[in-house]
């Protein structure tokens, strides 16, 4: 009985503790959509208030100034870098996974020592050879080097779901008549949704935001993708604010949307680092 | 590796499905051998030249740039700060991480799916997007922060959030926290789920309920889901460039100044970039070190 | 090493077919800026209707990344053949490396006719021509007379006056800030320390420091340099600044004195239409204070002139240069000063333009300047000028004296001469 009142005050501590802290997440986001619908005066004046009218004009603006030719930019370099990314580590995974060969188990130790070589660190030689080759303001330049820094870790997480594949299938694709890329294609791939999905959503989030290349790379306005052009927001309106703020929600919603309708499948597939 | 003891025919089907192996592998290698490994040689290669962005020559110098680096107090600032962004991001994305895993996990009943959204959301954002945000807020002269301070009758820093040399670095470390905090919590909450129940049942049994189910069981079944955690948290740490350029710049006077900032100054800014390999190969060593005790750690779990 | 670089640039390069550049076409870089696409587009009409069969193809970057991107680009393979650049050390840089095109051949017949050789010689260097400024960017005080003529305030012609009209202004109102310093990029207080430098020891006593040709022990000793430090921190105890100067954003200082919460600010030529964008024009303008008892001319102005130069590797040096004759050409130096509002080389029809008040008077009061200043960190070494930027930044947050900073920036130009 005396043990009811007290595990009502420890839960509604915790809810205070873990509402307080989704509080302090959700007020920065709250408060850049805010101060979108803002004029330039009341943020100057009158920070923590309400917008007095709400008006798309900052939108409108802020869209302006190529918010949309950054967004196709960015989704080109993912999409195309997570395509060549699932598609080239799984080929090398499923190979290694099926060979018994020393040679191949030395070739996915050198595939995965990849996996611990941060860009910064390699970035100086890095920009040389990718400007001297001409792939500077180049998207489907990018794309190869966006790739090859996904292919490690990705190689890694398929190489331990092919293990566990059943053999069972391909050998009775096999029987079928199926030629071995078929099998690859038809049997292999078809089945590993989940892992594929995971590994998909896992590199595009981290394509979607990535900056130093992007910052070093595409220089042209054309040729920017969202987190390098956004930065420019700030100087193309000096002070306006409003309109920066509209911009910069312009390229989070869309992320922060599609997370929400997949949030299952992203908490998955980024937790699966930890495994 | 897994040792998979498979009956021999089977394993004959393996190699025949792919008759060439090693012609599916040569893509990956080959792409990252472009982009990856020639660049780690050629950062150890040029970091014993001085060479500037548009100098025809290089200028052997063996060590020298090595040697620069231990005398230039910068290097030292830099990596020191990297180390305070490690440590601090263990303690507080990890530590609140936990906390919140753990409340989410056994500790609440309704809503659970709500808060890890709402916690998690940052996560997805781009760094550079983040730090926009946080640098309007922390903005001495139109910010919120100084508002809401000033408004609970508090004085904000004189020289402001991101101005103060002893203040900016902490500012940083906030604004990691909360982006990564999120993460952090969705990678020990998989690891507290997998815990089976029946060992929270026997410990109620011996009394063992709330917080000393915690220490008791949750904690060391957590151990190596911590430690992987720990590690993710420590080679971000290390690889940060992101959320310092956009918010700081390494500022002010370098008080935030971290290696890749550093490296990017060197080479970019001031096209020293001999010395900017230099500092790299220090990065690079760092992040091998680490990355390869990460799989270890995950291999063995 | 560079052949290694190149020979797997190459790889790729083989196998996915880069773009070959058509024969008779000129790549140009600019930067973006207000009125630049108008300008670049007509005039660029104009040239290629008198040059039949040549292409010109704009592109233009954005101001933090071009100094890099340019650099990179000459030593790539397909630089473009002509290229904005600011007069100073990267210029000088370019040409010493090689990578900028001498141009003198192809002056008599174009752009020296209509280029004044005061102007030319910030692009000159031994003699030749490497490149052709079109304009210049200047800085002045912009002030709110409505203010100061509420509160009996008058310009201030000296150093002294200006110290006191930042007290005079606190006395009024200690919250209002006389002047907001925009200093978080750390570019705003080094054009203020540009100047104090050349108002304490005169251009003449700078220039073997910055040109880093002063023997070792003679390099930046000069006590003018502490002098002039001294001399911010005057201004910060004279509650000139706010609070936090390497906090606020040059776009937070501009909006400060646009929305005349501040009376006074130094600005680049360009402010005055960003002003006007956000709502107020009723400003005038001053010149940076004369020092009474200073060695620099108080008529010195700030002045970064700003141009053309060709690639060296470009294959149509002649058609380059004749395009860079063409946009400061009479008719293109009009519509330069009319689609972007420059200061620009060629003042011949400067009458013509349709210029707002503040253009006309930064063009007529830069005429009687007698000295131009040009800016620390387009004049010094990088790393040099990287020692002045953090300088400053500590001389505001009060973690560096005077003495110290010009300890630290003595040791960065004693490494980058030996260097």
């Amino acid at each position: 009985m005396t043990t009811a009142p007290r595990f009502r005050a420890v839960q509604l501590l915790l809810y205070g503790g873990v509402g307080l802290w989704s509080a302090f997440v959700l007020m920065p986001i709250a408060w850049m959509v805010f101060a979108a619908f803002k004029t330039r005066r009341e943020i100057f004046t009158d920070p923590l208030g309400m917008p007095q009218t709400w008006t798309f004009d900052s939108f409108e603006r802020a869209w302006g100034v190529g918010l949309g030719q950054f967004m196709f930019n960015s989704i080109v370099v993912t999409t195309g870098a997570v395509f060549i990314i699932i598609l080239v580590s799984g080929l090398a995974a499923y190979a290694i996974a099926r060979s018994t060969s020393m040679w191949m188990k030395l070739l996915y130790l050198l595939i995965v020592a990849g996996f611990a070589v941060p860009n910064t660190a390699v970035i100086v030689p890095l920009y040389q050879m990718v400007t001297a080759a001409n792939f500077s303001n180049s998207l489907f330049g990018i794309i190869w080097v966006y790739a090859a820094y996904g292919i490690p870790f990705t190689t890694i997480l398929f190489f331990s779901f092919f293990l566990d594949f059943p053999r069972e299938l391909e050998e009775a694709a096999r029987l079928d008549g199926c030629r071995p890329w078929a099998v690859f294609f038809r049997v292999v791939m078809p089945l590993s949704g989940p892992a594929i999905a995971s590994a998909a959503i896992f590199q595009a989030v981290f394509i979607w935001n990535e900056f130093l290349l992007a910052l070093l790379l595409l220089t042209q306005p054309d040729r920017k993708t969202l987190p390098v052009g956004i930065l420019q927001l700030q100087g193309e309106f000096t002070s306006d604010w409003p309109a920066v703020m509209a911009g910069l929600s312009i390229a989070t919603m869309p992320i922060i949307l599609i997370f929400l309708l997949l949030q299952r499948s992203f908490v998955r597939s980024l937790a699966g680092l930890g495994k | 590796m897994k040792p998979t003891p498979i009956l021999k025919p089977r394993q004959s089907v393996g190699v025949q499905i792919v008759q060439n192996q090693s012609v599916l592998v040569l893509p990956a290698l080959l792409i990252c051998t472009v982009f990856i490994f020639i660049p780690a040689f050629l950062t150890i290669f040029g970091s014993f030249y001085a060479f500037g962005l548009t100098s025809q020559n290089w200028e052997p110098v063996g060590f020298g740039n090595y040697v620069r680096a231990w005398n230039d107090d910068v290097f030292w600032i830099a990596l020191r700060n990297n180390i305070i962004i490690v440590l601090g991001s263990i303690v507080l994305q990890v530590g609140i991480g936990t906390v919140l895993a753990a409340v989410l996990d056994r500790g609440i009943s309704f809503g659970q799916t709500f808060f890890r959204v709402i916690i998690f959301m940052p996560m997805v954002i781009s760094a550079v997007a983040v730090a926009l945000i946080w640098l309007i807020i922390l903005d001495p002269n139109i910010g919120i922060l100084n508002a809401i301070v000033k408004s609970v009758g508090l004085s904000p820093p004189k020289l402001g959030w991101l101005g103060d040399p002893s203040i900016s670095i902490w500012m940083v470390l906030v604004v990691a926290a909360w982006q990564y905090t999120g993460f952090m919590m969705v990678l020990i909450l998989a690891g507290l789920q997998a815990i089976p129940n029946h060992l929270y049942e026997a410990a109620a049994l011996d009394g063992a309920r709330g917080f000393r189910a915690f220490w008791s069981i949750t904690l060391p079944s957590l151990r190596n889901v911590l430690v992987v955690a720990i590690l993710i948290t420590t080679i971000g740490g290390f690889k940060v460039f992101d959320l310092i350029f956009v918010l700081t710049n390494g500022g002010p006077a370098n008080a935030t100044q971290v290696l890749g900032t550093y490296i990017y100054l060197q080479a970019f800014t001031l096209t020293n970039m001999g010395y900017a390999n230099a500092v790299a190969v220090v990065l690079l060593a760092i992040a091998v070190f680490l990355g390869w005790l990460q799989l270890k750690v995950s291999r063995r779990s | 090493m560079k052949p290694i670089i190149g020979m797997l640039a190459l790889a790729p390069t083989i196998v996915l077919c880069a773009s070959v550049a058509s024969a008779q076409e000129i790549k140009i870089w600019t930067l973006v800026q207000e009125g630049m696409p108008e300008f670049m587009e007509g005039t660029i009409s104009t040239f290629e209707a008198a040059n039949p069969g040549v292409t010109v193809v704009n592109e233009s970057f954005p101001n933090e990344a071009y100094k890099t991107q340019i650099q990179v680009a000459l030593t790539g393979s397909a630089p473009p053949d002509v290229f904005f650049n600011w007069a100073g050390e990267d210029a000088a840089r370019l040409v010493r490396d090689g990578l900028a095109a001498d141009i003198s051949a192809y002056g008599a017949s174009g752009y020296a006719k209509t280029v004044g050789e005061g102007w030319l010689s910030s692009f000159a260097f031994d003699g030749a021509n490497y490149g052709v400024p079109t304009d210049a960017v200047s800085k002045y005080f912009y002030y709110d007379p409505a203010f100061f003529s509420d509160n009996d305030l008058s310009v201030p012609e000296t150093f002294d006056e200006f110290l006191a009209t930042c007290q005079a202004i606190r006395t009024i109102d200690s919250s209002i800030v006389p002047w907001p310093l925009g200093n978080s990029e750390r570019w705003k207080l080094n054009h203020v320390i540009t100047m104090l430098n050349q108002r304490v020891l005169g251009l003449d006593a700078l220039a073997a420091d910055y040109a880093l040709t002063a023997p070792d022990d003679e390099l930046f000793t000069n006590p003018g340099y502490v002098e002039a430090w001294q001399k911010v921190v005057d201004m910060q105890d004279a509650g000139c600044f706010q609070d936090a100067p390497n906090a606020t954003s040059p776009e937070a200082s501009r909006s400060m004195f646009a929305a005349q919460v501040s009376p006074m600010i130094y600005c680049g030529t360009w402010c005055g239409n960003i002003f006007q964008a956000e709502g107020y024009e009723d400003f005038e303008m001053f010149r940076f204070p004369a020092l009474t008892d200073g060695a620099g001319d108080p008529g010195g102005q700030f002045l970064v002139p700003q141009g053309y130069m060709v690639s060296s590797k470009s294959e149509h040096p002649e058609l380059a240069a004749a395009f860079i004759s063409h946009i400061v050409s009479d008719e293109g130096a009009r519509d330069f000063a009319e689609q972007i509002g420059g200061i620009v080389s060629n003042p011949a029809l400067i009458d013509e333009v349709d210029g707002t008040r503040w253009f006309k008077f930064f063009v007529s009061d830069i005429a009687t300047a007698t000295e131009s200043v040009n800016v620390i960190d387009v004049l010094l070494d990088a790393s040099v000028a990287n020692a002045y930027l953090d300088a400053g930044v500590e001389i505001l947050n009060g973690t560096m004296t005077p003495e110290d900073a010009m300890t630290t920036i003595r040791e960065a130009a004693l490494a980058a001469k030996s260097g």
